[in-house]
C-alpha cells in the first residue's frame, strides 16, 4: 500500500489492517494444524503403546519408534505401494484430464453442460466412489467381469478386491476416476488463457493439428499442468478414503499406503508413537516432493 | 454442422465416463433377481424398475438423521472457512511482508498434511476437551483443513480485482474495511462461489473425522453411515446405491448450478 502523505501512522494502521485481516487463519492454522503437527513430533519420540491417549505424556521419551518403524520391512513396502499407487493414478488421470479439457476446448452447443458432467465425479464422496466401484468390481455379480466375460477375456471371474495381485488396481482404478475432473478443469482453465489469435496465424500457416498442441497449447499450459501434477500428486500420496472404504489395506497389506498404516498403527493396534513416526516419513516424502517441483511451484505460486 | 457433432462426441465420452453413475441407478431400481444375476441387465425395462430400495434404504437406516448431519457440519464449515480465508486472502493479496510470506508458504505446506494423520492430534484434542461426539468439533476440524487452499484461491482472485477501485472508494471516504466488504467482497462473487463449492464438496466428503470423532450412531454423517452399509455381511446392493444415489445429489445439484462460477473462478485465479 502507498501511504506516502504521512508514512508513519498511515503505513503502521495499513500493517496492522492486513495482520488483523490474516490473523483469523493464523489462528486456525496455529490451532489446529501447527499445534497439531507438534503433537505428531512429540507423540513419535513418546514409545510404547497405550490405550490410553490422554497419558502418552508420560511414556518414556526415544528414539524407539523410529528405530522399530524404519527397520520394518512392512514400512518400505507400504512406501512402495503408496508410489505404485500415487504413480498409477495420477499418469492416467493426467491423460483422461488432458484428453476431456482439448475436448472441451472448443466452441460447441451444450458446452457448459457436458463440461459440468465431464468434471462431475470430483463432486462425488471419496467413500461413495469407492462403494460404487466395490459392486462395479464385484467378483460374481459385477459388470466389469460380465464385460471381460463377454469379451472372452477371462474364463473365470476375477475376485478383484480379494485377490492380493488385484486389489492394488482395483482402488487405483476409482481413484483415477475421483482425479481426472481436477486435471480437466485446471487443464482447461490454462488453455482458454492462450490467446485464440495464436491459433489462428498457425491455422493461416497451415500447420497440422499436432503442431498446433505441441508448439502453441503446450507451452501455454506446461506450467499449470506441473502445478496439478504435483498437487494431485500429494492428494493420491495422502489418499485415505477411496482405500480404507473399500480394503482396509488389505489383503495381506496389498492396498497398505503409508497414510493407510499410519492409520491402522493408531487407531488398530494403538501405536501411537508408530503412527506418528509413519506421519513424519510421510512428510519428509511429500516435502521432498515438493523441494524438487519448488522452482516450478514458485512460477505459478507467488 | 460439424459442431453438432463435436457435441455428439463429447456426449459419447461423458456417457463412458459417467457409466458408473448410470450402473447405480439400475442397480438401484432392478429387483434383486435382475441385480444378482450372471448376465446383468444393461438397458432396463421401465416395467422393471421400482423404486423400493429407495423406502427401504431410510426404513432400514438412519439416513434422514445422517444426511442432516452432514449438511449442518459442511453448512458451518463451509461458511466458517469462506469467511477466514476471505480476510486471509484479501490480505495477502494487497499487502507483502516478511510475516505475509511466511503465512503464505505455510499455508501451502498444509496442503500437504495427510488427514489420516492430522486426526491422531484431533482425537487426542477432542478427547481432552470431552468433544467426542461433537459435531461442533467436527465442523471446526473440517474448516480447518480447507482454510490453505482456499485462501490461496482467493488471494488469486483478489489479485484479479485493481487497487484503485478500493483506494477509489477510500478517497471517497470509505475506510479500508468498508471498501474491502461493499467494493470488492461483491466483485469477487465468482470467486467466493468457486471457493464454497470447493469447501463445501471437502466437508460434505470428509470421513476419515467424522469416523473417528464420532462414535455415536445418531450423530454419523452420511460418509461414514454409507460405508457401515459394507461391513455387513451380504450386502444388499439396491439399498446400498439408493442410499449412495440420496447421499449424493446435494453436492450434484449444487455443482451442476454452481459448476460455471467454479470454471471461471479457476480461470480467474490461474490468470492473475
Amino acid at each position: 500500500m502507498r501511504a506516502a502523505s504521512r508514512p508513519g501512522t498511515l503505513a503502521r494502521r495499513e500493517r496492522l489492517f492486513a495482520y488483523a485481516l490474516l490473523a483469523p487463519a493464523v489462528v486456525a492454522v496455529a490451532a489446529l494444524i501447527a499445534y497439531p503437527m507438534y503433537l505428531i513430533f512429540s507423540m513419535s519420540f513418546r514409545e510404547g503403546k497405550s490405550m490410553n491417549f490422554l497419558a502418552l505424556g508420560n511414556r518414556p521419551l526415544g528414539l524407539g519408534n523410529y528405530a522399530s518403524v524404519l527397520a520394518d520391512d512392512a514400512t518400505w513396502h507400504s512406501v512402495w505401494v503408496s508410489f505404485a499407487y500415487t504413480f498409477g493414478t495420477i499418469i492416467p488421470a493426467f491423460a483422461l484430464g488432458l484428453g476431456t479439457a482439448l475436448m472441451l476446448d472448443r466452441v460447441f452447443p451444450l458446452r457448459r453442460w457436458l463440461r459440468s458432467l465431464v468434471l462431475l465425479p470430483w463432486a462425488v464422496p471419496g467413500v461413495m466412489v469407492s462403494i460404487v466401484f466395490l459392486w462395479l468390481f464385484d467378483a460374481s455379480f459385477g459388470v466389469t467381469n460380465y464385460f471381460l466375460r463377454s469379451l472372452g477375456l477371462i474364463s473365470t471371474d476375477i475376485a478383484w478386491y480379494t485377490d492380493e495381485s488385484t486389489a492394488l488396481v482395483a482402488v487405483i482404478v476409482p481413484t483415477i476416476w475421483k482425479s481426472y475432473p481436477f486435471f480437466t478443469l485446471t487443464l482447461l482453465a490454462a488453455m482458454q488463457s492462450i490467446p485464440g489469435n495464436l491459433y489462428e496465424a498457425a491455422e493461416v500457416d497451415g500447420a497440422p493439428a499436432w503442431r498446433r498442441f505441441t508448439d502453441i497449447t503446450w507451452p501455454g499450459i506446461r506450467g499449470q499442468a506441473t502445478l496439478a501434477m504435483v498437487l494431485n500428486g500429494l492428494w493420491t500420496f495422502r489418499e485415505f478414503d477411496i482405500i480404507y472404504a473399500a480394503t482396509g489395506g488389505g489383503p495381506s497389506k496389498a492396498t497398505e499406503t503409508l497414510g493407510i498404516r499410519a492409520y491402522n498403527e493408531a487407531f488398530g493396534y494403538f501405536y501411537m508413537g508408530r503412527a506418528a513416526v509413519i506421519g513424519v516419513l510421510m512428510l519428509v516424502i511429500a516435502l521432498a516432493a515438493v523441494l524438487l517441483a519448488r522452482r516450478q511451484l514458485r512460477k505459478e505460486f507467488f | 454442422m460439424r459442431r453438432w457433432g463435436w457435441t455428439v462426441a463429447v456426449a459419447l465420452l461423458c456417457a463412458l465416463l459417467l457409466f458408473p453413475f448410470y450402473w447405480m441407478f439400475v442397480t438401484a431400481v432392478l429387483p434383486t433377481s435382475q441385480v444378482l444375476a450372471r448376465s446383468p441387465t444393461l438397458l432396463p425395462s421401465i416395467a422393471d424398475m421400482s423404486f423400493e430400495a429407495f423406502r427401504g434404504a431410510f426404513e432400514r437406516k438412519p439416513l434422514a438423521t445422517w444426511l442432516a448431519n452432514s449438511l449442518l457440519v459442511t453448512l458451518g464449515a463451509t461458511a466458517l472457512s469462506l469467511l477466514v480465508s476471505a480476510l486471509a486472502g484479501y490480505s495477502l493479496s494487497r499487502f507483502r511482508t516478511r510475516a505475509q510470506e511466511i503465512t503464505g508458504l505455510t499455508l501451502l505446506l498444509t496442503k500437504m498434511l495427510p488427514g489420516s494423520l492430522i486426526v491422531i492430534p484431533f482425537f487426542i484434542m477432542a478427547s481432552t476437551f470431552h468433544l467426542i461426539d461433537n459435531l461442533f468439533a467436527l465442523m471446526l476440524a473440517n474448516a480447518a483443513v480447507g482454510v490453505p487452499f482456499a485462501t490461496w484461491l482467493l488471494k488469486g482472485f483478489f489479485d484479479g480485482i485493481p487497487r484503485d477501485l478500493e483506494h477509489a472508494a477510500m478517497i471517497d471516504g470509505c475506510s479500508h474495511l468498508t471498501a474491502f466488504a461493499y467494493v470488492i467482497m461483491p466483485l469477487a462473487r465468482t470467486g467466493l462461489a468457486a471457493c464454497a463449492i470447493y469447501l463445501a464438496i471437502l466437508s460434505w466428503s470428509d470421513f476419515v473425522f467424522a469416523k473417528t470423532l464420532i462414535n455415536d450412531q445418531a450423530r454419523w454423517t452420511i460418509t461414514t453411515g454409507m460405508v457401515s452399509f459394507v461391513g455387513e455381511h451380504g450386502i444388499e446392493w439396491s439399498a446400498l446405491m439408493a442410499a449412495g444415489i440420496l447421499s449424493m445429489v446435494p453436492m450434484i445439484v449444487l455443482f451442476l448450478i454452481l459448476e460455471p462460477f467454479l470454471v471461471s473462478g479457476m480461470t480467474a485465479g490461474s490468470q492473475r
